[in-house]
């Protein structure tokens, strides 16, 4: 899962949606789950697709499950 | 042991080691940099497991291990050709002994392109750090190393 997939697949997610709701800044979510804001950042922009088992942390942590927050959209190429 | 410290010991490791490189050539015993050169490299992976303050997660794992086989997958067919260079020169000079005589001028010796050799390997390892540096760049800009925060 590790990178952006090519051939018009594309990760997307809510974290910053799910952050906002809980009013945490990336720092405070990064500090919980253990990784590098800069990595919750690069998640949210879409530059990385974390691990399963960091999208387990993400999910788990806003207790919801790993669907609600991941979206597997597979674009329809031109 | 705090990172900062780390790089502190890094520099100080650099510094004994470029004296111990010149010991070396003064005392032309090649024995006393190379043990000085393990020992250190020993002593900076012991402190490096030491480090408390070290951020380090998947991403960044992720980027140094890409970054490593780039370099790696580049590198190869540098050294290997220079390899192959030099041993075109090994194997133009005479095999076996007795030393012939009577060798003309020109003739190629293998002797002198040891030690050459030897400076030509530090430049390709000078290269290897350049190329893994920009490797490292390039893979940290692509996962959002220095993206800017919309909070």
């Amino acid at each position: 899962m590790h990178e952006n997939m090519g051939s018009g697949i594309q990760m997307k997610n809510k974290i910053k949606v799910y952050r906002a709701m809980h009013d945490m800044t990336q720092e405070a979510l990064a500090q919980q789950i253990g990784v590098t804001r800069q990595t919750i950042l690069a998640i949210e922009k879409g530059k990385y697709d974390p691990s399963l088992e960091l999208a387990f942390k993400i999910a788990t942590f806003f207790g919801v499950t790993i669907e609600e927050i991941f979206v597997y959209d597979e674009m329809k190429s031109p | 042991m705090k990172q900062n410290t780390f790089y502190l010991l890094l520099g100080l490791i650099g510094l004994l080691e470029v004296g111990l490189f010149g010991i070396s050539v003064l005392l032309k015993n090649p024995l006393i940099i190379t043990a000085g050169f393990i020992m250190g490299i020993g002593l900076l992976y012991i402190a490096r497991m030491t480090i408390t303050d070290l951020k380090e997660d998947e991403r960044s794992t992720m980027i140094t291990q890409k970054a490593g086989f780039r370099t790696l997958e580049v590198f190869w067919v540098l050294f290997f050709a220079v390899s192959l260079g030099s041993a075109v020169i090994g194997f133009s000079t005479p095999l076996g002994l007795p030393h012939p005589k009577n060798m003309p001028p020109d003739f190629p010796r293998d002797e002198p392109h040891l030690g050459y050799f030897g400076i030509i390997q530090m430049i390709l390892l000078c290269c290897i750090a350049f190329l893994y540096i920009g490797f490292r760049v390039y893979y940290a800009r692509k996962y959002g190393e220095w993206d800017s925060d919309e909070e």
